[in-house]
This record gives C-alpha cells, structure tokens and sequence, in this order.
C-alpha cells in the first residue's frame, strides 16, 4: 500500500526531470530519426550513382570486347570485376531475356521472365505478347533488402555494332559481310548475334552493388546516437532532478510542512525562507503564522477570562448568599447581646465575612473580560484599587509602593474594568522588573490631551530586546494569591490601544519605567 | 407613628430571607411587616392577592427569569416600589447594561434601587428607608 501511495504522489522535481527526460527524448529522437532516414537515402543515392557510372564503365570497357566477339575476354572481364568495390555479380543479357554472360557460371542461358522488371520498363504484357511501348529505356535500379543495388544499363546498338565485319546479317542483302574465316572461328549460331540497325537496344548489362558495409555502418551510427540520446535523457533527467530538488522541492517540502503544522495546530516553528520567491513565500507564511499564534493566544486568553468571569460570578453568587447571612446575624447578635466576650468574638467573624465580602468584590471586578464598555471613568479610583489587590501579593512584600496620583486627574472614556486589570498585569510586570524588592514609584500627570501614568522601579536595567519581547511573546503571568490567572501583556497592550492610547517601557540607570498614555476625555484621536 | 410598610421579599436562599427579617427587625422608627417566599410564581399570586409598598427580589429565580418576574409585577401593580437584590458585583451590573434594548437595563433603570449582597443591617435598611421616602 505504501508504495502504490507513493507512487501516487510524484513529487514536483520528479515530474519536471521525467517531463525534460522526455522532452529530450522526444525531441533528439525524431531529429535522429530524420537525419538518420536522410543520411540513408543519401548513401543509398551516391552508391546508386557510383554503381550507376560503374556500370556505364563495364559496358564500355566491355563493349570492345563483344564487339570483337571475344567471349573469353567478356568473361574473364565479368569475373575480374566482380568481387572489387562491393560488386557482387555483372551479367550480360540479351533483348530476348537470355543470360548470356554472368559472373554466377549457373545463370548462363536462362531466361528472365516478362514479368520481370527489365522487361516491363519499355513492354507490357498482351495476350502472352510483349508490346513496346515507346518508351526509351532507363536505366533502373533495384533496392534489394537493403542488401545490393542492381543496376541496369542497356546496351545500344550503335552503327560501330551493327557496321562491324561480324556483327551485321543482311535480312535479305547481299551485302555479305561476314567473313568466314570469322565465321568458322566463332562455332556459334550467327542468328544469336545478328544486330541489324533496327534494333535499338541489343542487350543489358546488370550490375549488382553491395551496400551491406554502408548499411551496417548506418545502422551502428543509429544504434550509438540512440544510445547518445539515451544516456543524454537520463544525465540530464538526473541533474534536473536534484537541481530541482534543492532549488523547489526543499523549499515546497519546508512550506507543505509548515502548513501541515499549522494546520496541526502548531504555529510556533518558523520555516526558513528559501531563494527568489520562495523566500517572499517563506516569509508571508511565517507572517500569518505569527499573526495565527497571536490571535490564538488572544483568542485563548479572551476565552479563558470569559470562563473564569462567568465561574467567578456563579462561584461569588453562591458565596454571596451564605455570607449575608453571617455578616446579617453577627451584626443581629452584636447589637442584642451584652457580653462583651462574645461580642468581641462575634465582631471577629463579623470583621472576616466582610473582608471575604471585599476579597470578592475586587477579584470579580478583576476577572471579568467582556466586550468593553466605555464609560466615564475616574482613573485615580481605578489605579487605587488595583494598587490595593497587589499590595497583598507575596511578590510585593518586599516592595514599598509609592502612590503620586491626583485628585485632579481629568476624567478618560474607558471600561474601568479592562483597565484595572492592565494596571494589575502592569504593576506585577513591575515586581517581576524589580525582582520583587525595591521602590515602585506610581505617578500619574496631564499632558497636552493625554493623562500619562507611569510605574517607576528601582530595578537592574532591562534591555531594549527584551522589553520589545516582553510585550509581543509573553505568556500568562500566573497571578499567586488568586486564580492564577491574568491576562498576556499583548492583551494588556491591545486594551490599551482600544482606548486609543499607548504603553512604554523605558530603561535607566536608575530603574525602569512602564508608561501608559491615555487621552483625556473627549481628545481622543479619530480611529 | 407611621403604619407598618408592608415588604415582599423574593429569595430562593432561605438565608437570605431570614436575614431579611433580622435586618429589619425590632426598628423603633419603621414598623416593618415583611413576607417571604421562595419562588416567581408563588410571588406573583402573592401581589395579586395582596398590597405591598416595597418588594425585594432576586435576579437569580427558580423556574422564571428574574427579569421577567419584574415585568409582570410591574403589570400588576405598576407603582411598587422594587428593590433588586443580586450576588453579582458591580462591574458586571455595568457591563451588562450597556446596550439600550437589554432587558437587564430596562428593569435596572425601573428599579428603584439595587441591593448587592453581601448587605450589611446598615445598608438595607439605608436603602429601604431611601426608597420609602421617594
């Protein structure tokens, strides 16, 4: 099953080099092939040529000799020619199809047929009957299986043939030219070599050429260009293949893995970018990754808050109730009862069910994150109070907190809820700045349009990087001492800007400074 | 010296409601004469049946939504005085009622006062005397 999904799925540098693989394949095949056919034919052309002009030659070279009626020579000729230059056989025949000559001893005086093609050049067949056809003879060729040529060249009757002492029979001259001492020499039947002016073509030399070298070399060009190409395809399949490996398959394996994880749910590995447009694609994705990482976070934090609103509230309803009765009765007793003992003791729980009662009214008004509501808020009340949640954090046992707040503060348009909880979220980032010891000087002032707070410590020197850091990545700070919960200082960031303001750390010598800007009421710049 | 003011109180925490009474018992000033029940629709046959100056009533209600009880006692007897007592801090109160069409708002907006638990004795009759005197 593994390798049938394999298969399935090709990867982008396999297709490209099998596709180029092919492509020169193709392509450097279909031109082999057709220079390969051409080159043939023009082999086969020459050597038709050459043995064309070879045969014109024996016939002239042999000429003489027939016409000086020396068989012997003819022969001897016919059997010296044969065998050089590829010749394989020379034959002599006459008009009538008779053999009369051959290198192949055994062909002598048979006949050719009407059929065959020496014939049918100039004759068609009629009733049995051979028909001339007025056609002038020319020479032809035959291709025999890519074996041998036969070449054909006819032998015409010229006034030297039929003027000669032996060669010319009157029908009814009496022009006797025939010598007889000739005659007698001769011991052959003179009709077979009567040639009077009429005939035109007295005979055919046949000559046989070989190409088998030619084809054979032909044929191992072909194989080892076929086998060129091949290699070729294969090298440069190979090359492409790895290239595009590195050069587009890396880079889209690194993406559909980034993707695949984001789609996993893990948003937090960035992929490395690659060349050209790979790196602009690398770049983007690990954008959206981060934006994805941080609505997510956001998203979580929303959520979460939201649950532990709503857990807060029902868990505060339900104390609520018992409480007021405690709280109601203690006061009942107190009021009734006249022993200061017990009144002292009953005071005692008394004075328990109501910090519980102001325990629970801070840490609700705390952990609620709903939709902001944007309301008149008096931010000196707002800080204050959270001033008065953290003070009894463990963190801040060891640090003395110096409020600098007017009265006078204008008021801002905010939900004073969000912004307690930034300023708690802030006041811890400045006990954890300060390493939980030291001063934190909390002051606020008016600028210009805008209200500016600021959380002043005595702590070491921060760098820049971090403080940037702190504000994009960090986590949920757990909050000791209740629900161990708060929210990211992105979000606290992000609630910040909601209210059209903004949040600053700055580092000096003397300690760190987070300083939030808000404006006042009424000077907010347009959104 | 002023008739008794007769108040409904609408709790389904027993507690509460006895707490109530110890509250408002035993005041030379005001003579309170306090009824209690535990549930919306015990309520409303009540106010059908009977005259009251003041109720107090919880958001939170078994069998109908507190709001929805506050709207059919505002039927029957549109001049009574309510009180909404609930466990739910300020905050929320605020949040809630911030759009026009809540309901929530429409009824805090009607309500003559809100009392958040946990009350002290002061603090009930603080706001019991304000309404009364309005």
């Amino acid at each position: 099953m593994k390798l049938v999904e394999k298969l399935k799925y090709i990867s982008i540098s396999s297709r490209i080099s099998i596709l180029l693989g092919v492509i020169i394949l193709l392509t450097m095949g279909t031109f082999s092939i057709f220079s390969l056919v051409k080159q043939k034919q023009d082999s086969i052309d020459v050597i038709s040529n050459n043995s064309e002009q070879l045969s014109q030659t024996i016939e002239k070279i042999l000429r003489l000799s027939m016409l000086k009626n020396r068989r012997d020579e003819v022969s001897t000729a016919i059997n010296n020619i044969v065998g050089k230059e590829g010749i394989i056989s020379v034959r002599i025949l006459n008009h009538q199809g008779t053999i009369k000559f051959s290198s192949r001893l055994s062909e002598v005086n048979t006949h050719i047929s009407q059929t065959n093609q020496l014939c049918t050049n100039c004759h068609y067949q009629k009733n049995d009957k051979l028909v001339y056809t007025l056609k002038n003879f020319e020479s032809y060729r035959i291709n025999n299986k890519n074996n041998f040529i036969y070449n054909c060249v006819p032998i015409r009757n010229e006034p030297s043939c039929y003027n000669h002492v032996c060669h010319s029979v009157p029908d009814n001259s009496t022009n006797l030219k025939l010598n007889a001492n000739t005659a007698k020499s001769l011991n052959q039947n003179l009709a077979t070599f009567s040639h009077d002016s009429t005939q035109t073509v007295l005979g055919f030399i046949e000559v046989e050429v070989s190409i088998q070298k030619v084809i054979a070399n032909l044929t191992k060009t072909r194989n080892k260009l076929i086998t060129l190409t091949i290699i070729l395809a294969i090298i440069a399949s190979i090359i492409t293949y790895f290239s595009m490996r590195y050069l587009v398959g890396k880079p889209v394996k690194n993406l559909v893995n980034g993707t695949m994880r984001v789609a996993r749910g893990d948003f937090k590995n960035e992929i490395i970018p690659g060349k050209a447009e790979f790196r602009l694609l690398a770049e983007s994705f690990n954008k959206m990754q981060t934006q994805l990482l941080t609505s997510q976070s956001q998203l979580i934090e929303s959520e979460k808050l939201a649950f532990v609103g709503k857990l807060s509230d029902e868990i505060a309803s339900q104390i609520n109730n018992p409480l007021t009765g405690i709280i109601i009765f203690s006061e009942a007793i107190l009021k009734s009862s006249n022993l200061s003992e017990d009144k002292n003791e009953i005071n005692l729980i008394l004075q328990q069910a109501l910090k519980i009662r102001e325990n629970i009214k801070n840490i609700l008004s705390l952990t609620r994150y709903n939709k902001p509501v944007f309301r008149n808020v008096k931010l000196d009340k707002v800080l204050l109070r959270a001033v008065s949640v953290v003070e009894k954090f463990s963190s801040f046992r060891n640090i003395k907190i110096i409020t600098g707040i007017p009265k006078t503060l204008p008021d801002i348009s905010a939900d004073a809820g969000l912004l307690e909880q930034v300023f708690l979220n802030l006041l811890v980032l400045s006990s954890d700045l300060m390493s939980s010891r030291g001063l934190l000087n909390i002051s606020a002032a008016t600028y210009n349009n805008t209200v500016e707070i600021s959380f002043t410590d005595t702590g070491k020197v921060i760098s820049k990087e971090i403080l940037q850091k702190i504000f994009d990545f960090s986590d949920t700070k757990n909050y000791e001492d209740y629900e161990k919960e708060g929210i990211s200082l992105a979000v606290c960031r992000d609630i910040i800007e909601m209210h059209k303001g903004n949040i600053n750390v700055l580092s000096k010598d003397t300690g760190n400074s987070i300083i939030i800007k808000l404006p006042i009421k009424g000077n907010e710049p347009e959104s | 010296m002023s008739r008794k003011v007769k108040i409904l109180a609408i709790d389904k925490e027993e507690i509460i409601l006895k707490s109530i009474r110890k509250a408002l018992a035993g005041n030379n000033e005001l003579q309170y004469d306090i009824i209690t029940c535990n549930t919306a629709i015990e309520s409303l046959k009540i106010i059908r049946s009977d005259t009251f100056d003041l109720v107090l009533i919880d958001l939170v209600l078994p069998g109908m939504n507190g709001i929805e009880v506050i709207r059919r006692i505002k039927n029957i007897n549109p001049s009574l005085a309510i009180i909404i007592m609930t466990g739910f801090s300020k905050n929320k109160i605020n949040s809630d009622t911030e759009s026009e069409e809540d309901p929530l708002s429409e009824i805090l907006k009607s309500a003559a006062g809100i009392l958040f638990k946990p009350f002290t004795i002061q603090e009930i009759r603080n706001m019991i005397s304000k309404v009364i005197h309005n």
